[in-house]
């Protein structure tokens, strides 16, 4: 599962597509994210789902389709306009991504680290509101007494809430996870599921997403999208999805 | 049971070393052999010289007992001078290090057309030993120790860069990618997301530097650029063997004292 959320500006995705050489990993993929909506991605390993994450952040060009994250067009930015485009995408990825020789509350910090001044990120002097912007974000997945924790004594599921207040500290409009709990055991994923639906309820913003514990991703959505061989094969409220849905997208 | 027993036989891709393929066996016997036939003729291998020579060497060595203590304060004096040398040298090459290594380490250099060249600029320091470099120096700028640091500076800037370079190549790509997703501009990735990954090795390779630079200091004296081998060059062309001994013995108790003292360090830092 690969999952997105958006604020306001909605994320537009049409007609994208990427290949690898001869291979067609995206092939004419277009889908909205509402405002407020937090829309799950699934597919079977290989169905294109990271692709699609890696274009919308722009870590890979596509080679057709448009992008919007709100006002930006993504495929056509470059230098200063990309990044501040980036700094408003909160990403949440399988393998966590932490500094692993920092603690806790200095990876949650990183998420400051578009909008602290160069010299501060530097000096490792952060302003006092940005360091209380962190320890909350650590505090809302329960991460807080872990805040002087180094990143690699921490378990998977730990290190991937911590991860998730990375992404809440940047106080993004849009929140991409891909693969968010394929690297973690059942109870560990059933716990960050739980927070990302939490945060995609309650802040202002939402989650996008792919997983193989499929049950609680549906949970966790309001809309369910199907990749298979880049294709999409499904779109449907996640109230809607079936049994049938599921073993279309995974049938081999 | 073996399988032949079952009427089964399974094509067996077992062959000797020779068997495999006896031309190309033969034809690399005889190149290694010609390499080395030619590499003893240029070095004029002489076992009978050596072995008239023998006789000298002992009488040396003879005299050479007891070692020659009256200057212990002096050579002493002139090995903490060496170890300075490499202190400094080594400082001086970390100072040149810093901003190369950045442009020659792949997954961090702001410019792919800067990373060729620089790549180039480096192999020629390491390439050039600081023995050279310090000839050259005691001809610009005069006989000392000030001479031998310039050239350990240059020669270590290049082998300190490589190496921190290759350490930098070796780090994990995504906390970099994620530091960089948050719109960070590249003094912020690198100093707040790759340094303290990279610091405890980046660290280890100069203390490695500067432990091998000690010892290529000892003989930096040879060519005028100061320290200990100063003095050993200069007891050997007084024949004074005596001293010599002193010398070399002073020599093995520093290089061994350093080595122990950086190992140890380094074991503490990873």
């Amino acid at each position: 599962m690969t999952a997105m959320f958006a604020t306001d500006p909605a994320i537009r995705i049409i007609g994208l597509s990427k290949r690898f050489g001869d291979r067609i990993v995206l092939d004419d993929v277009s889908f909205e994210v509402a405002a407020g909506e937090v829309v799950a991605i699934l597919g079977a390993s290989g169905a294109g789902k990271t692709t699609l994450f890696r274009c919308v952040t722009r870590l890979a060009q596509s080679d057709g389709g448009q992008i919007f994250l709100g006002e930006h067009a993504i495929r056509t930015l470059g230098g200063r306009q990309l990044s501040t485009a980036r700094s408003e995408i909160g990403l949440i990825f399988q393998q966590f991504n932490l500094i692993r020789r920092l603690n806790a509350l200095d990876n949650v910090l990183v998420g400051r680290l578009g909008e602290v001044a160069t010299w501060r990120v530097m000096l490792r002097r952060f302003p006092h509101p940005d360091r209380q912007l962190a320890l909350a974000a650590l505090d809302r997945v329960g991460m807080l007494p872990y805040a002087l924790q180094r990143a690699d004594r921490l378990s998977g599921g730990q290190q991937q809430r911590v991860a998730i207040a990375r992404a809440l500290a940047q106080q993004s409009r849009f929140v991409l996870a891909d693969e968010p709990v394929a690297s973690l055991d059942p109870e560990s994923a059933k716990s960050v599921l739980s927070i990302l639906r939490d945060i995609a309820r309650t802040h202002d913003c939402r989650p996008r997403q792919s997983a193989p514990g499929r049950v609680c991703a549906i949970q966790f959505a309001d809309r369910v999208i199907g990749l298979r061989a880049g294709r999409m094969i499904a779109d449907r409220a996640a109230a809607a999805f079936a049994e049938a849905d599921h073993r279309m997208i995974f049938a081999t | 049971m073996r399988s032949g027993d079952a009427g089964v036989s399974y094509p067996d891709p077992a062959r000797s070393w020779i068997g495999a393929a006896p031309v190309r066996f033969v034809a690399t016997l005889l190149l290694v052999l010609l390499v080395y036939g030619f590499s003893f003729y240029f070095v004029d291998f002489d076992v009978g010289r050596l072995w008239s020579g023998l006789p000298k060497l002992a009488h040396w060595a003879a005299k050479a007992w007891p070692p020659d203590t009256s200057e212990l304060g002096v050579l002493i004096e002139r090995a903490i001078e060496t170890v300075a040398m490499a202190v400094v040298g080594t400082t001086i090459g970390v100072v040149i290090a810093t901003p190369c290594c950045i442009l020659a380490a792949q997954n961090i250099t702001p410019s792919r057309l800067l990373y060729t060249p620089m790549r180039w600029f480096l192999n020629a320091l390491r390439g050039i030993d600081s023995f050279i470099f310090a000839l050259l120096f005691v001809a610009a700028v005069g006989l000392g120790p000030f001479a031998g640091v310039l050239g350990i500076g240059l020669h270590s800037a290049g082998t300190i860069a490589k190496l921190w370079s290759e350490a930098i190549e070796a780090v994990e790509p995504g906390p970099l990618e994620a530091a960089a997703l948050t719109g960070a501009n590249r003094l912020k990735v690198i100093s707040y997301a790759l340094l303290p990954d990279v610091l405890p090795n980046l660290t280890s390779i100069t203390l490695y530097v500067w432990e091998f630079n000690v010892r290529s200091s000892t003989v930096l004296g040879v060519v005028g650029a100061g320290g200990i081998g100063q003095e050993l060059k200069n007891s050997v062309d007084l024949l004074d063997f005596a001293r010599l001994f002193t010398i070399i013995l002073i020599i093995l108790a520093m290089v061994t004292a350093i080595d122990q003292f950086s190992a140890w360090l380094r074991r503490r830092l990873v």
